[in-house]
């Protein structure tokens, strides 16, 4: 191999170690993760970000690799850890999008590791960090610049650019890239995420079961087939300004399951699923920002539900 | 609960009447059936709740089930007559007439009702049009025994494991299932006599903390060991630990030679191309450009068996008419291409569309223009711990036979009381030497559900709440047996973890002198590249093809360079609080365990028989070797006879 065509990207990523646990319980004392308050997003919660902020060591670590315009983030990450830092720590598995581990922010827009590509989020050096110390992404000029670099040539050889990576957004990080995504799972869990149907069966006009499935025609499996691929990734709840951090809105995530059942036509309890969502920190809280629909790794048009769930409460 | 989250149990239970280490289908399918079952019932009507944890190394909804996408096998004839008789009979012939054809009837029997209860738990299937699951045609499932192609496979879409894994986490918490995520196994605890399951350690990656789960039943659904092969379809986790631990603790595997590869992978990633895209007109050319499959199958040519297809394609990659892949153009010339470009363009987009999305994606190729380069991926793992119909493990004790596979008549099943296994690391053999398409999954909820009714039985009949045992001296003997050799486990666990977290600075300085290879390659070692060096290794001498001089080479690598920097690994960082490296540490180890396992009865087995391709045993030799390999930790292998009910033995011709 020459050199001449060797290509490099520049990884800038946001690292955090949790100090030890004992020194770290003392910190913590009343569980500052508690799960359990109930109230508005809005109000009494200016203390908000303070409380969540991770108690540890934290500095942005710069890695320069070799790697071509193709490669995904992923690849870079786990090359990373077998030739130049076996420490870093983010989460991966099936490496192809279908399990939902890896879900960080890239370049401060929240995604998944193994899907995006060098050539779609590489940006040019720029002396400027995208997040600043609270989490932000800058915008204007530089933004600007980056969206113009994407589609022009990259170069055969040097530097492809640089891409900026960090936790998840709106959650706790945990290490590194991971992030304590719990609160969403819970979330989803408290909305019965599991189909209640009647039990009954098929029969024939004699009365004798004739099918032992549920009968569902295709146009009724098309009303919620696309809500049920959902990897529970939180990329939409990253990306909700909102949600951060479920302390109140019940974040897109579960909404998105409840709608799941709610359309299923072997569903029986719809009502009851409509009643748990309608309360403040339910539909209510969504602001049809409409951000949680852009980077959905399953192509759910997460607004678009969120808008029609809305409609369905309203009108029951 | 706030100091823990939901995800981790708050406090341990000192006893459980059982663990389930794995929550991917066949896990979820044990706590399903073993929570659902009379025994469970009536206990709950006496006031007595079962202590159930299930613990995973990943959140359950990222196991690797969710990647399946083709379907699961069951003859419920939505679409056109079927009988459980004939998968009976193809899944007896897939496997190359080395399944256990009793296991093999109540997979074909029961397969039906499993995908009803599915179903019922809210898999969205894909529907006919008068409302019945969908069904589609999958290679070797065929009508009459052997007769025309049936549609078999229950569908949806393409993503039917995602679906069964859903359904089945959310029907897991309905039934309000204790779950310990991202906890990490490290050993499978039995009594000191070996005789009963104990418990497991487990690293509770969140914490860097090591625990003594006490058990008196234990259920290992781990999972394969697709990562034992640097090309595989499967998940960076499938590294074979519940595998690796059975051996550990002194027990057997069974056919652990047998490893599914399928052939299409695309090129170094190893992501599968569904076989539709050979099926819609894809043709695979060597480097010469020659549509190479018309020679070694005539008549069948691509869309022959995936064992034919995988074996051919390393033929010519042996032969020297590989090709690079792309990715990689100095690399080896180790894929071959799939030529799609004579499918229509559109056609292409409309009936693959998965397929054309992942190589867009991941290869960054035009199909419709340009060759895409393929390899055969490691896929599925046949062999396993071994089990009964009800899951319970068992060594096989040879008796006075020979063990060199001339005499396995003699012999016997020795149950581990209380250790249970099922799915992908199990064997029960429902498919022997080479597994059907739409079984896997079949086999993970089926014998899964069978395993969980089976523990469910045993938890009843001595409940840990029990109010009548506390002062039953036996109970107390063992439950005082349990604790002993859990705790012992976890204390010495938890010095490794000590030692792991604490730098050496000669470590690197010992693994030079036994290591042949450049210092600078060896001064920072790390589990990562110590996994991907395994990888290679184990493709070159056992991915799809092997002899006699291969397999050896390979077992001396590994004893003389991989295994002992295994040893010398620490991790790069003290903090034990998601440090990664720890847990990647163990899973090298477990998989160099495993990889010497599969070496040993790939070399025991002198013939070749459905995936296994001995290039100096090219004939199956039903005489010898129609039997199970039973491999232990060591490399010592015994055969255990092949249960022949009603199938006897003949070629296998598709």
């Amino acid at each position: 191999m020459t050199n001449s065509n060797v290509t490099t990207v520049t990884l800038k990523v946001n690292r955090f170690t949790p100090r030890p646990e004992r020194e770290r319980d003392r910190a913590r004392g009343g569980s500052p993760f508690a799960r359990t308050r109930k109230s508005s997003p809005f109000g009494g919660k200016s203390d908000a970000p303070a409380r969540r902020r991770p108690r540890g060591r934290q500095w942005v670590q710069e890695y320069t690799i070799p790697a071509r315009p193709e490669d995904t983030v992923l690849d870079c990450l786990l090359a990373i850890k077998r030739t130049v830092d076996p420490t870093l720590a983010f989460r991966y598995s099936c490496g192809h999008g279908m399990c939902g581990s890896d879900a960080v922010a890239i370049n401060g827009t929240p995604n998944l590791l193994c899907t995006a590509t060098l050539k779609d989020w590489v940006k040019p050096e720029s002396g400027m960090p995208v997040l600043d110390d609270d989490g932000f992404r800058r915008t204007g000029d530089d933004a600007a610049d980056a969206d113009g670099a994407k589609g022009s040539a990259l170069p055969e050889s040097g530097s492809l650019g640089v891409i900026e990576l960090g936790p998840l957004p709106g959650f706790p990080v945990e290490r590194d890239l991971i992030a304590d995504i719990d609160p969403m799972l819970d979330q989803i869990r408290k909305l019965k995420p599991y189909l209640e149907a009647d039990g009954v069966l098929a029969t024939t006009h004699e009365g004798k079961v004739d099918v032992f499935e549920y009968l569902q025609h295709p146009d009724e499996l098309a009303k919620y087939e696309q809500l049920s691929n959902c990897i529970a990734c939180g990329v939409c709840e990253g990306s909700c300004p909102v949600f951060a951090g479920g302390d109140a809105f019940i974040g897109p995530a579960a909404l998105i399951w409840a709608s799941r059942f709610v359309n299923d036509s072997r569903d029986t309890i719809t009502m009851d699923r409509l009643d748990a969502i309608d309360t403040e920190d339910g539909v209510a809280a969504c602001q049809s920002v409409r951000a949680c629909t852009r980077q959905c790794p399953r192509g759910i048009d997460v607004g678009e539900e969120m808008w029609q769930i809305v409609a369905k409460v309203r009108e029951r | 609960m706030e100091q823990w989250g939901d995800m981790s149990p708050k406090q341990l239970e000192d006893m459980y009447d059982a663990v389930i280490v794995g929550a991917g289908a066949a896990g979820l399918s044990a706590a399903l059936g073993l929570l659902r079952s009379p025994e469970t019932r009536q206990m709950r009507g006496n006031g007595i709740d079962p202590k159930i944890l299930v613990i995973s190394k990943l959140q359950p909804l990222r196991s690797h089930t969710g990647s399946a996408e083709g379907g699961i096998a069951a003859s419920l004839g939505n679409i056109e007559a079927d009988d459980w008789h004939w998968h009976y009979y193809d899944t007896v012939k897939g496997g190359d007439w080395l399944v256990d054809q009793d296991a093999a009837q109540l997979l074909a029997e029961y397969a039906p009702e499993t995908v009803i209860n599915l179903e019922r738990g809210g898999v969205a299937f894909s529907r006919t049009d008068d409302g019945h699951i969908a069904q589609r045609r999958f290679g070797g499932h065929t009508r009459e025994f052997g007769g025309a192609p049936v549609r078999r496979a229950a569908y949806a879409a393409d993503r039917i494991g995602h679906q069964i894994l859903h359904a089945l986490w959310q029907q897991c918490v309905a039934a309000g299932v204790a779950f310990a995520e991202e906890w990490y196994v490290t050993d499978l605890v039995l009594t000191d006599d070996g005789s009963r399951a104990a418990g497991v350690v487990a690293f509770d990656t969140h914490a860097g903390k090591v625990h003594a789960v006490k058990a008196r039943n234990v259920l290992f659904a781990t999972g394969g060991a697709g990562r034992l092969f640097h090309t595989t379809s499967n998940s960076w986790d499938l590294t074979g630990d519940g595998m690796a631990l059975a051996l550990a603790a002194g027990l057997q595997l069974e056919d652990a030679e047998f490893v599914q590869f399928h052939p299409t992978g695309l090129a170094h990633t190893g992501i599968l191309l569904s076989e539709a895209a050979r099926a819609e007109g894809g043709v695979l050319r060597n480097a010469d450009g020659e549509a190479f499959m018309e020679r070694y199958a005539p008549g069948h040519a691509d869309l022959a068996a995936r064992d034919v297809v995988s074996r051919s394609i390393m033929a010519e990659i042996d032969a020297g008419r590989g090709v690079a892949d792309p990715k990689d153009p100095d690399g080896r010339r180790d894929c071959v291409w799939l030529d799609m470009t004579g499918i229509d363009p559109d056609h292409m987009r409309a009936v693959l569309p998965q397929v054309v999305e992942t190589i867009e994606k991941y290869a960054d190729i035009d199909p419709s223009k340009d060759f895409v380069p393929i390899k055969p991926t490691a896929h599925y793992t046949m062999g396993g711990i071994p089990i009964t119909v009800d899951g319970e493990v068992y060594r096989w004790n040879a008796g006075d036979a020979e063990t060199d596979g001339t005499d396995g008549a003699t012999g016997s099943r020795g149950v581990v009381d209380g250790l249970f296994a099922a799915g992908e690391c199990s064997c029960v053999s429902v498919h022997g030497a080479n597994r059907l398409g739409g079984n896997s999954l079949l086999d993970a909820c089926l014998f899964g559900t069978r395993a969980g009714r089976a523990l469910a039985a045993r938890v009843a009949a001595q409940p840990v709440d029990d109010p009548m045992a506390v002062d039953d001296p036996d109970v107390q003997e063992i439950d005082d047996a349990i604790a002993a050799a859990a705790d012992a486990a976890s204390d010495a666990r938890e010095n490794e973890l000590k030692d792991l977290l604490t730098p050496r600075a000669d470590a690197a300085d010992d693994v030079d002198d036994v290591d042949g290879t450049t210092a600078a390659d060896e001064t920072d070692d790390n589990p990562y590249r110590l996994m991907a060096d395994l990888g290679q290794v184990m493709e070159r001498a056992a991915a799809v093809r092997c002899d006699a001089a291969g397999l050896e080479a390979a077992l001396r690598t590994i004893d003389e360079r991989l295994a002992p920097r295994a040893e010398a690994l620490v991790a790069h960082d003290k903090t034990a609080a998601f440090n990664q490296e720890v847990t990647a540490i163990w899973e090298v180890r477990h998989l160099i365990g495993l990889a010497r396992v599969v070496l040993a009865a790939s070399d025991a087995r002198h013939e070749s028989r459905g995936s296994l391709k001995r290039n100096d045993f090219p004939e199956r030799d039903d005489e010898r070797f129609l039997a199970h390999s039973m491999t232990d930790a060591s490399g010592r292998v015994a055969w255990q006879p092949v249960h022949i009910v009603d199938i006897p033995p003949k070629k296998r011709e598709y």
